[in-house]
C-alpha cells in the first residue's frame, strides 16, 4: 500500500467518525436532512472523496470501492435512525404542546326544564294513552250542566256546596270546571261506546291555604263499554298505579260517596315512603289516599244520551299534584306555584 | 263528626278494640279521620288527698305537701300554689306521667327539697288556658283513683268524616245501627219512660200550608220548667261533640240530635202568640239568634205564630223566641222539613249548621217522634215542669221504597258474586229482603234516603261484603291505538334551555290591563280568593314578569322561562279559550363562562329561540314590525300574521312595565297561540336536487331605512327559480360606511333541477338582482 492510498484510507474514516458525530447531535428533521446532503448527498463529502479513487491502482479501486459501500452502509444506518428518534421526538413535542386541561368545563348548552306537574301530567297521560285510553280535553270556563247536572249533582245537592265553586261574574249559569269530570259528559256526548278516554287538565276550587291551591290538575279516566264492571277498574288503577310508581303497590279501596258514581270508592295505595309500616306521611296508618273512583252513575250515562241498560263504565279522578308530591317526595304544595327556577330544575332531573 | 266511644258502646255493647271498630267503620265507607285519646293524655294523674302542709324552709312561695294517693306512704311533693288546704283532694301528677304537650313528670328537687309529682291546675290536664291556683277536687272522690275518671274523659273519640248521601250516619244512634249490624251486635233499646200527659198544659196548634215543604211537625209543651246549667255528663258528651253549651234546653235539643240524629228546637211558649203555622215566607224579616236581620221571601220555608216569623225552619230559631235563663214555658218541635227548603237558605245566609246539615241529608222519620219524647224526658228529669200531649201534623205514616232486580246484576256491576249472608247484614241496618232463585227483592228504611236505584243497593251488598273481595281484572279495551303524541312546541323551547313555569289563570284587574286594553273582553271572578285574582288572563306575559322578578331576586342572572297555558276571552260568540305558549328572557344571553363574553339579551337572541323552534315544527314564519301592541316597545315588536290573525308575537317588554316588576335590565317575551300554529300550513317536501349547488355573494351599500325582509324579497324575484336559499351572511356599518347607510352581504343559492348550472347562468341571475337592488332601493353594489 503508499503512503497514498492509506491517506484516502484515513480520510474515509475520518469522514464517517465526523459524519456519526454529526447525525447524532442533529437538533431536528430537518438539520439531519441537511447534514445527509452534505456527507452522502451528490456533491457530498463522501462524494467528493470518492474521486480520489483514479489515483489508485486497478487491483487497489475494488478495494478501496469496497471500503467506501461499507462506510456507505453504516452512515445509512446510522441516518435512518437517527430519522426514527427525531421524528419520535418532534411527535412528543406535537402532542406537548396541544395539552389541554381536561378538567376544565366543556361548552354546553344552557338546560332547560319542564315543569314538575307536566312531568306528571305526560307520565299519567302517557301510560293511560298505552294502555289504549284516547286524551280528550274540555274547556275551563264550563257551564253548570257539565260541571255539576249532568254529573248527577243537582243545584241543592251538598256536594254543590262542597265544591268551592269559583262563579263568572257575568254569566252566572257559568263556574270554572271543578274537576276534569264535565270531560266525561262531553266525550259521550260527542261519541259513541266503546270509549276509553283519559282527560288531563286544569280544575279550579275557591280554597286557598297550606294544603289547597285554588288551581289544580286532575286527570280523569274513564271507560263506558258493555259489561264494564269494578274488577276492571280494580285492575286498570292497580296497573297504573304501579307502572307510575315503578313498583308493586298494594291498593285498597274503601266504600266512599260521589254523586257521579255508585258503587264509589276511595282507593288508597300502600305508603310509598314507609312501604306500608306506617310514617309521618301516612299519619301512621302505612295507606296513603290517592283517588276517587267508580262505577258511572246511572243518571250520568243517561244525561249524556247512553242507555244505563246496555252499557257500564266506571271512571276516577287522579290529582295530579298528590301523585307528583308523593312519587317525588315534594313536601309542600306551594312550591308548585311559586314557580322557584331553582326547585323546578331539580325536581326534573 | 266527633263520636265519643262511651256514647256509642250506651248504644251497642261492641266488645272489640277501638282499632277493630275503627277498622269497621272504614269497611263500611265511614272515614276515620283520628282517633283522639282524651283520658289517656292525662294517665298517671291520681287523685290525692293533702295530709299535711308545711312552708318550704329555703322559699317563701313553695310550700311542702305530704300528699295520699292511696299508695304505701304518702308522696312528698313541693309546690307553688296557695288556694288548697289540709285535707283537700287534688289531682296529682305522678312521677313517669306525661302532660299534655309531651311534658314528663320526674322525681326532683326543688330547693333542696324531694318531689315526687306535681299538683295539676286545668291548664296543665288540658282543660283550660288558664286557672287560679291548683285544681281542688270533690271532697267525696276516693283517692289514688284516675282523675280522667272523675273529669269524666273519654278514653276514645272517633272523628268520622261522613260522605252528604248518609243523613243516617249523623247520630250516635245510626253509627251504632250500622256497627251492630256489622259485628252482629244487638242495638241497647232504651226504654223511655212513658211521659205523663198533664191535661192542665195546653197543647200546642200547629198548621202546615204545605206538605211537601214539611210531611211531619211535631211539638209538645212543657210548663214550669226551672232552667239551671246542664249537669257534668252532658255538657262533657257536648264538649267531646265539639258543640258548645248555651243552656239547660239548648242543650238537652243538641243533644238529642246527636244521638238520635234529629234535629230540634224549643221556643219559649212566652214568647210564641197563638199557634203555629209552617209556611212560606212573605216579604217579611226575623232577626236571628245570632242578631242577624235575615229578610226572607216565598223561596224560605219558616215557622211562625199569629203575628211573625219565629224560626227560618231546620236552620234558626229568631232572638225574641228564643230560650234563655229566665224562660219557664217551652214548644218543643221535632220536625221532618224539606232538604232543597233548608238549603237553600243556610247557604243563602252562609248559616250551615248541625241541624241544617243533617235536614239537608235527610232526616229519619221513625225517629221524629222517639227524638221528642227522649227531649222532653230529659227535660222534665233535669228541669222539672209538666208536659203537654203531643200535637202531630202531616203524616206518621210512609211508604217504604222498594227496588226488585236480578241477582246476576251483581255480579255484572262488580265483576264477582256476593254471597246470600250478606243479607243478614243488611237486613240489621233496616232492609227487608226477599230472594227467590233469580231475584232479590229490596225495601228500603225510611233512613235511608240515598238508595233508590238497583246500583244502589248493589253497593249496599259491594260495602258490607267487603271490596277487598273484588278481583283484579284487566278489561279488553277497544284499541284506540294513537300514533305517539309527537313532540310539542314546549318541548322544543324547553330544549332551548328554558324553564317550565306555571302560574294561576287569574290575575288582577291591574295587570291585566298592562298588556290588554279590551276590558269588555275580561272573563271576571264572581267570588276571587282576592282582587289579586279576580280576572282570567289574556296574556300570559303579566305571571312570567312575575316570575321573573321572583327569581332575579334569587340570585338568577340569567331567566329564561317558557309557560304553556290557556288565556281568556268574552267574546260576543261566548267565551273563548286560547292555547298559548309565551316565553320570557331576562338577564344575560352570554355568561360567566370561561368561553363567552358576558352579555344582555337582546331581541335576536330571542328571535333566534323562536325560529329554532317554529322550525322545528316544521314552520318557517314571515315577520314583520307591528308598532301598535299594548305593553310592548315600538322597533322592537314583530309579529307573524296569518290573514288578519296573529300566531306569534315576539318583543322587547316596554320601559315602564319592565320598571314596575323592578327590572332593570331589558325584558323580551314571545307568545305563541299554539291553535293557530296547529292550523297552520308546513311547507311541502321538496326533493333533494341531485345537481351541485352555487352560491354567489353581492354586497350592497343601503339606506338604513331598507327592511332585510324586502330586500330578500326582491332578490327571490330577481333570482328566478334556480333560487335554492338567499340570506343575509353579513352586515356592516361601521367605519368605511356613511352615515344613514348599511353595507349588508348577501348570498345567493342556486341550483337548477336538471342540470349543473353554467358560469354564464350565474353571471346572469347576478346582474339581475344587482340591477334590481338598485332599482327598488338605489342600492351600489360594494
Ligand atoms: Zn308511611
Amino acid at each position: 500500500m503508499s503512503s497514498f492510498d492509506i491517506d484516502l484510507e484515513s480520510k474515509l474514516h475520518e469522514l464517517q467518525q465526523a459524519a456519526l458525530e454529526a447525525f447524532s447531535t442533529a437538533a431536528n428533521l430537518a438539520a439531519l436532512d441537511t447534514l445527509r446532503v452534505q456527507f452522502l448527498g451528490k456533491r457530498g463529502q463522501l462524494t467528493a472523496l470518492l474521486k480520489g479513487v483514479g489515483q489508485l491502482s486497478a487491483e487497489q479501486r475494488p478495494l478501496f470501492g469496497k471500503k467506501v459501500n461499507t462506510v456507505k452502509a453504516v452512515l445509512a444506518t446510522c441516518l435512518e435512525q437517527t430519522q426514527v428518534l427525531l421524528h419520535q421526538k418532534e411527535e412528543e413535542a406535537a402532542i406537548q404542546a396541544q395539552r389541554v386541561d381536561v378538567t376544565l368545563e366543556g361548552r354546553s348548552q344552557y338546560v332547560g326544564q319542564m315543569h314538575p306537574l307536566q312531568i306528571g301530567l305526560d307520565e299519567i297521560s302517557g301510560i293511560f294513552a298505552s294502555m289504549g285510553f284516547e286524551i280528550a280535553h274540555g274547556p275551563e270556563i264550563e257551564d253548570e250542566f257539565h260541571n255539576f247536572d249532568a254529573l248527577n249533582i243537582p243545584p241543592e245537592h251538598p256536594a254543590r256546596a262542597m265544591h268551592d265553586t269559583f262563579f263568572v261574574k257575568s254569566d252566572e249559569k257559568r263556574v270554572l270546571r271543578t274537576h276534569t269530570s264535565p270531560v266525561q259528559i262531553r266525550s259521550m256526548l260527542a261519541g259513541e261506546p266503546p270509549l276509553a278516554i283519559v282527560a288531563p287538565g286544569r280544575v279550579y276550587r275557591c280554597d286557598y291555604d297550606v294544603t289547597h291551591s285554588p288551581m289544580f290538575h286532575q286527570v280523569e279516566v274513564f271507560l263506558v263499554d258493555k259489561d264494564v264492571n269494578m274488577a276492571q277498574l280494580k285492575g286498570v288503577l292497580s296497573q297504573f298505579l304501579s307502572i307510575f310508581f315503578g313498583k308493586k303497590v298494594p291498593l285498597r279501596m274503601r266504600p266512599s260517596y260521589f254523586p257521579f258514581t255508585e258503587p264509589s270508592a276511595e282507593v288508597d295505595i300502600g305508603c310509598v315512603f314507609c312501604d306500608g309500616k306506617g310514617c309521618r306521611v301516612c299519619k301512621d296508618t302505612g295507606w296513603l289516599e290517592v283517588l276517587g273512583s267508580g262505577m258511572i252513575h246511572p243518571n250520568v250515562l243517561r244525561s249524556a244520551d247512553i242507555d244505563p241498560e246496555v252499557y257500564s263504565g266506571f271512571a276516577f279522578g287522579l290529582g295530579v299534584e298528590r301523585m307528583v308530591m308523593l312519587k317525588y317526595g315534594i313536601p309542600d304544595l306551594r312550591l308548585f306555584f311559586e314557580n322557584d327556577v331553582r326547585f323546578l330544575q331539580e325536581v326534573g332531573r | 263528626m266527633k263520636l265519643p266511644l262511651s256514647w256509642l258502646l250506651e248504644h251497642v255493647a261492641l266488645t272489640c278494640s277501638i282499632d277493630a271498630i275503627a277498622k269497621a267503620l272504614t269497611d263500611l265507607g265511614i272515614e276515620v279521620e283520628g282517633i283522639d285519646y282524651p283520658a289517656a293524655s292525662i294517665e298517671g294523674v291520681l287523685v290525692g288527698q293533702i295530709q299535711s302542709m308545711q312552708p318550704h324552709p329555703n322559699a317563701d312561695r313553695l310550700r311542702l305537701l305530704q300528699v295520699d294517693v292511696a299508695g304505701d306512704q304518702p308522696l312528698a311533693i313541693v309546690c307553688g300554689a296557695s288556694n288548697m288546704v289540709e285535707g283537700d283532694k287534688i289531682a296529682l301528677a305522678t312521677v313517669g306521667t306525661y302532660l299534655p304537650g309531651d311534658f314528663k313528670i320526674k322525681r326532683g328537687k326543688i330547693r333542696g327539697e324531694v318531689s315526687l309529682g306535681m299538683c295539676c291546675s286545668e291548664v296543665e290536664l288540658g282543660l283550660a288556658d288558664e286557672a287560679e291556683g291548683i285544681l281542688i277536687l270533690d271532697s267525696s272522690t276516693e283517692v289514688g283513683s284516675d282523675v280522667s275518671a272523675y273529669l269524666g274523659l273519654e278514653t276514645a273519640i272517633l272523628d268520622l268524616s261522613i260522605t252528604p248521601n248518609r243523613g243516617d250516619c249523623m247520630s250516635v244512634y245510626g253509627l251504632a245501627r250500622e256497627l251492630g249490624a256489622y259485628f252482629d251486635v244487638p242495638l241497647t233499646l232504651k226504654s223511655l219512660e212513658k211521659t205523663v200527659f198533664d191535661a192542665d198544659v195546653a197543647t200546642p196548634v200547629v198548621h202546615i200550608e204545605d206538605q211537601d215543604d214539611c210531611p211531619l211537625y211535631m211539638a209538645q209543651q212543657i210548663e214550669g220548667v226551672v232552667l239551671t246549667d246542664s249537669p257534668q255528663w252532658l255538657a262533657q258528651r257536648l264538649q267531646a261533640c265539639g258543640m258548645r253549651t248555651v243552656n239547660g234546653v239548648v242543650d238537652v235539643m243538641n243533644y238529642v240530635m246527636l244521638e238520635i240524629g234529629q234535629p230540634m228546637h224549643a221556643f219559649d211558649r212566652a214568647m210564641v202568640k197563638g199557634d203555629l203555622y209552617v209556611r212560606r215566607a212573605n216579604a217579611e224579616s226575623m232577626k236571628g239568634l245570632d242578631e242577624r236581620e235575615l229578610s226572607l221571601n216565598a223561596e224560605h220555608l219558616v215557622v211562625a205564630d199569629d203575628q211573625e216569623v219565629i224560626a227560618v225552619a231546620g236552620v234558626m230559631g229568631s232572638l225574641s223566641s228564643g230560650v234563655t235563663a229566665q224562660t219557664t214555658s217551652l214548644i218543643l218541635e221535632s220536625a221532618v222539613f224539606q232538604a232543597a227548603r233548608v238549603s237553600t237558605v243556610a247557604r243563602q245566609y252562609g248559616s250551615v249548621t248541625e241541624a241544617s246539615m243533617r235536614f239537608e241529608r235527610g232526616v229519619d222519620r221513625a225517629q221524629t217522634a222517639v227524638a221528642l219524647q227522649r227531649a222532653t224526658s230529659l227535660i222534665t228529669t233535669l228541669f222539672g215542669g209538666r208536659v203537654s200531649a203531643v200535637e202531630q201534623c202531616g203524616d206518621g205514616e210512609w211508604t217504604k221504597h222498594k227496588i226488585q232486580f236480578p241477582i246476576s246484576a251483581i255480579a255484572k256491576r262488580l265483576g264477582i258474586d256476593v254471597p246470600e249472608s250478606t243479607d243478614l247484614v243488611l237486613q240489621g241496618m233496616g232492609f227487608s229482603i226477599e230472594r227467590d232463585e233469580s231475584t232479590i227483592r229490596v225495601s228500603v228504611p225510611a233512613h235511608r234516603h240515598d238508595v233508590r236505584l238497583v246500583e244502589d243497593v248493589i253497593e249496599e251488598y259491594a260495602r258490607i261484603y267487603g271490596y277487598d273481595h273484588i278481583p283484579t281484572v284487566l278489561p279488553a279495551i277497544a284499541m284506540n291505538v294513537a300514533a305517539p303524541a309527537p313532540k310539542r312546541l314546549l318541548d322544543h323551547v324547553v330544549a332551548q334551555g328554558f324553564t317550565q313555569v306555571i302560574n294561576y289563570a287569574f290575575i288582577s284587574e291591574k295587570q291585566q290591563r298592562l298588556f290588554s286594553s279590551s276590558p269588555e273582553k275580561d272573563v271576571r271572578l264572581l267570588n276571587p280568593i282576592s282582587a289579586e285574582m279576580s280576572v282570567m288572563r289574556h296574556s300570559l306575559f303579566p305571571s312570567l314578569l312575575a316570575n321573573a322578578q321572583y327569581n332575579l331576586n334569587r340570585q338568577q342572572s340569567r331567566v329564561c322561562l317558557v309557560e304553556e297555558g290557556r288565556s281568556y276571552f268574552s267574546e260576543e260568540k261566548g267565551f273563548q279559550e286560547v292555547n298559548q305558549l309565551s316565553l320570557l328572557w331576562a338577564g344575560e344571553a352570554g355568561s360567566d363562562r370561561w368561553y363567552q363574553d358576558a352579555k344582555s339579551v337582546d331581541f335576536f337572541d330571542v328571535k333566534g329561540v323562536v325560529e329554532t323552534v317554529l322550525k322545528q315544527m316544521g314552520q318557517l314564519p314571515r315577520w314583520q314590525a307591528c308598532d301598535d301592541i299594548q305593553g310592548l316597545q315600538a322597533g322592537q315588536t314583530a309579529v307573524w300574521q296569518q290573514g288578519k290573525r296573529r300566531v306569534a308575537v315576539l318583543a322587547k317588554v316596554s320601559r315602564g312595565i319592565a320598571k314596575s316588576y323592578d327590572l332593570d335590565g331589558d325584558v323580551f317575551v314571545a307568545e305563541i297561540n299554539l291553535d293557530m300554529l296547529s292550523q297552520s300550513k308546513k311547507p311541502a317536501f321538496k326533493a333533494l336536487a341531485q345537481h351541485p349547488s352555487v352560491t354567489r355573494d353581492l354586497v350592497f351599500l343601503f339606506s338604513n331605512a331598507c327592511v332585510v325582509d324586502d330586500i330578500l324579497a326582491v332578490a327571490r324575484k330577481a333570482s328566478g327559480k334556480a333560487l335554492q336559499d338567499v340570506r343575509i351572511f353579513d352586515r356592516y356599518d361601521g367605519q368605511g360606511v356613511a352615515e344613514g347607510f348599511v353595507s349588508l352581504g348577501i348570498r345567493l343559492t342556486l341550483q337548477a333541477n336538471d342540470r349543473t348550472l353554467q358560469q354564464a347562468e350565474v353571471d346572469d341571475i347576478a346582474k339581475k338582482v344587482v340591477t334590481m337592488m338598485a332599482k327598488k332601493f338605489s342600492a351600489q353594489q360594494r
